[in-house]
């Protein structure tokens, strides 16, 4: 069964790169899961450990599992509220690119494709500049409705009568990218201050936020996670194509709903706690699917334990190659991710 | 993304085309209706020009305007040499370089989506000058920096893809990967700048006419005069390769050859295009769309298309010079609106007919 499944779907671009090989058993993929595990695990120690001020590894344990008062525990606690923002963003945007790949069976596609980013950058600016609202935690709230309601208006225009195709929902998203990208220059612009606040949300940072935001987006992202857990069998079968998938007996349009509805929640979630991140949705599938092949039921969980470990490196990363300054992850994770693109690129067989 | 041929579906032609001839070496095949289309966008432009040029209290009198291109009082002059014509005559050769790139990408891709912006230029132009507002704040203009990033960004694709420029999925794949990294580039250039430094640069690359001089005139005309020729030159052999690479090849179209030839007149106009006025979107894309659509060509027009490109730009800015937000806001900002409309609206007319 996942011999058929991983071999079948016949996918454009990317996914051609590489040469052929026979699916991966469960014997091979369940060490390697531990693997990915024990990473993440490493990740989130050194996201506690390093930065301006370095605690030794031994020393965060100490301070994890008997807090004392020493200065170190206080340092590790600081550093709790990113690395959690980081495990659980890292992980709702991996999943969420995964569910958008296979629901628009597009190798790049990316949550910012369903107007997520934009929609959340929208409310935030409109908040800003005309209700002088978004201080902290205002921002989620404010941020929420309008990754929802650019997800919806994608949807929307993506259905014609017969439902939501890949090509349209990919066109819908770059539409509603455009003409509300252009709304928010335009405020933004308009309004200096506006703009020096919005210029430090719309890179992407885990830093400086506080610990009441893992609380306020977690409902979303959980509900996310659920949504995203009973898909991977249906994306499997949307691979082939929506008529051989409703032959196959797939409720396609079923699927796209949920599948929409999960990288919304997860994506408009993560967007909403710590700003855009782009290309972990785009690039962490594509490293995941190079040793897991194309089956969802591996891809998915594999992805949500190598998002977060790459975006809590990079974020270290972030801590480390400035110091003592910073330099957001939102830009590392774009410095890391397109060159995986351009590996999988030339790796890439035929002009087509 | 569909790679759907931009001919697909053009009918048999009805009846054969009168010929325009000169000797035995040239042979121009003349399309009424594209003619028709041609000279009324031509007219169109006149007219958007004129009203440029005319309209609001910094206008001219058209009654007056020739008489004061001719012999220009000081106050006529500041306009047409400062205020008002640089930004006009930059904005005629910005529109039309990119309506003549776009239509030579969306060929040679083979996809409607086919622009500048797919394949990273217009990114690596805003990283440029983004380092250059970083590096060097005030003291160099942003436009060599611009021409700089984009030269980098379209060596990175070249060396990216590994074939240099004769894959067009690939340059499309890679530009993005390359997009990817020069915007996130910017974004924390715009946060380590001052907040003043930042609107600047803010507004520049959303691209913007705002403060043009004879300088930027210079560097997008000199570049259409040298790469416009190569363009109407090599449009003809796209037309060949439009039919598929194996029967251009067998028809003499050398396909490899012509499509890097393309591409690099393509990147040519684009890059001249963006040191000019910044990264404007949507006009490349939708300029030669349009074009095709109003005359019905079969491929998209390089002529008609420069022509389109051109008067989309003038007006464009003719909206921003007389929007309440006034003449400091970048015109890119309504072209992104405007192409973003277009292609819903095209996406809702292909579901009507239920091709998508």
């Amino acid at each position: 069964m996942a011999d058929t499944a991983t071999a079948a779907p016949p996918r454009a671009g990317l996914s051609q790169s590489g040469p052929r090989r026979a699916s991966p058993r469960a014997r091979t993929l369940l060490p390697a899961l531990a693997l990915a595990g024990g990473v993440l695990l490493f990740a989130v120690f050194l996201s506690l450990s390093v930065g301006q001020q370095h605690v030794p590894l031994g020393t965060v344990w100490q301070a994890l599992v008997s807090p004392g008062h020493a200065y170190d525990d206080t340092v590790v606690q600081s550093r709790i509220p990113r690395t959690l923002l980081g495990l659980l963003c890292g992980a709702a945007l991996s999943v969420s690119g995964v569910v958008v790949q296979g629901l628009t069976r597009n190798p790049l596609g990316d949550p910012g494709l369903l107007g997520v980013n934009v929609g959340a950058s929208a409310t935030l600016v409109t908040g800003i500049a005309f209700f002088s609202a978004g201080t902290g935690q205002e921002r989620v709230w404010l941020a929420l409705p309008g990754a929802f309601a650019a997800t919806a208006a994608v949807f929307a225009l993506g259905s014609g009568r017969r439902g939501a195709t890949p090509v349209r929902l990919v066109l819908a998203g770059a539409v509603i990218t455009a003409v509300v990208g252009a709304y928010i220059q335009a405020v933004s612009l308009s309004y200096p201050q506006v703009f020096d606040d919005y210029r430090f949300w719309v890179v992407g940072s885990l830093a400086g936020r506080d610990a009441s935001l893992v609380g306020q987006v977690l409902p979303y992202l959980v509900l996310g996670f659920a949504l995203s857990a009973i898909l991977p069998s249906s994306l499997n079968a949307l691979a082939l194509g929506d008529d051989t998938a409703t032959a196959l007996g797939a409720k396609v349009g079923r699927t796209r709903l949920i599948g929409g509805v999960a990288a919304a929640l997860l994506c408009a979630g993560s967007t909403a706690a710590v700003g855009p991140i782009s290309f972990v949705g785009l690039a962490v599938p594509h490293i995941v699917r190079s040793f897991t092949g194309a089956d969802h039921r591996w891809l998915m969980p594999f992805s949500a334990l190598v998002g977060p470990a790459l975006l809590l490196l990079a974020d270290v990363l972030g801590r480390v190659i400035a110091a003592p300054a910073e330099i957001e992850v939102g830009v590392i994770t774009a410095f890391l991710g397109a060159p995986v693109l351009l590996l999988a690129v030339r790796r890439m067989r035929g002009r087509s | 993304m569909s790679a759907k041929p931009l001919g697909a579906g053009a009918a048999a032609r009805p009846r054969p085309r009168p010929i325009l001839r000169a000797g035995t070496w040239l042979a121009v095949p003349i399309a009424r209706r594209a003619t028709v289309v041609g000279g009324v966008l031509a007219l169109a432009l006149l007219a958007a020009s004129l009203l440029t040029l005319t309209l609001g209290s910094l206008g001219i009198p058209l009654g007056q305007l020739a008489a004061s291109i001719a012999h220009p009082d000081a106050r006529a002059a500041f306009i047409l040499n400062v205020y008002r014509g640089p930004r006009l005559v930059t904005a005629i050769g910005v529109g039309a370089a990119f309506g003549v790139a776009g239509a030579l990408f969306q060929t040679v891709t083979r996809n409607p989506l086919g622009s500048p912006d797919v394949i990273g230029l217009s990114s690596g132009a805003s990283a440029g000058a983004a380092t250059f507002g970083l590096l060097l704040p005030g003291i160099l203009p942003l436009p060599v920096g611009a021409l700089l990033g984009s030269l980098a960004a379209i060596a990175l694709v070249y060396f990216g893809t590994g074939r240099g420029f004769t894959s067009p999925s690939r340059m499309i794949l890679v530009g993005i990967g390359v997009a990817a990294m020069a915007l996130a580039y910017v974004q924390f250039v715009i946060t380590a700048v001052s907040s003043q430094d930042a609107v600047v640069l803010g507004a520049y690359i959303s691209g913007t006419l705002a403060d043009r001089s004879w300088g930027d005139v210079a560097v997008v005309w000199i570049t259409i005069a040298v790469l416009g020729p190569c363009a109407l030159a090599l449009a003809r052999r796209l037309d060949l390769i439009e039919m598929g690479d194996e029967l251009a090849d067998a028809l003499g179209g050398r396909s490899s050859r012509t499509r890097t030839l393309v591409v690099l007149t393509a990147l040519g106009l684009s890059t001249a295009a963006v040191a000019a006025a910044g990264p404007i979107s949507f006009v490349a894309l939708t300029a030669p769309q349009v074009a095709r659509r109003l005359a019905r060509t079969p491929g998209a027009s390089v002529t008609l298309s420069a022509l389109m490109g051109a008067f989309m730009m003038v007006l464009a800015d003719l909206l921003v010079q007389q929007s309440p937000f006034g003449s400091q806001l970048p015109v890119g900002l309504l072209t992104a609106c405007i192409g973003g409309l277009y292609l819903g609206y095209l996406l809702v007319r292909e579901w009507k007919k239920g091709t998508v």
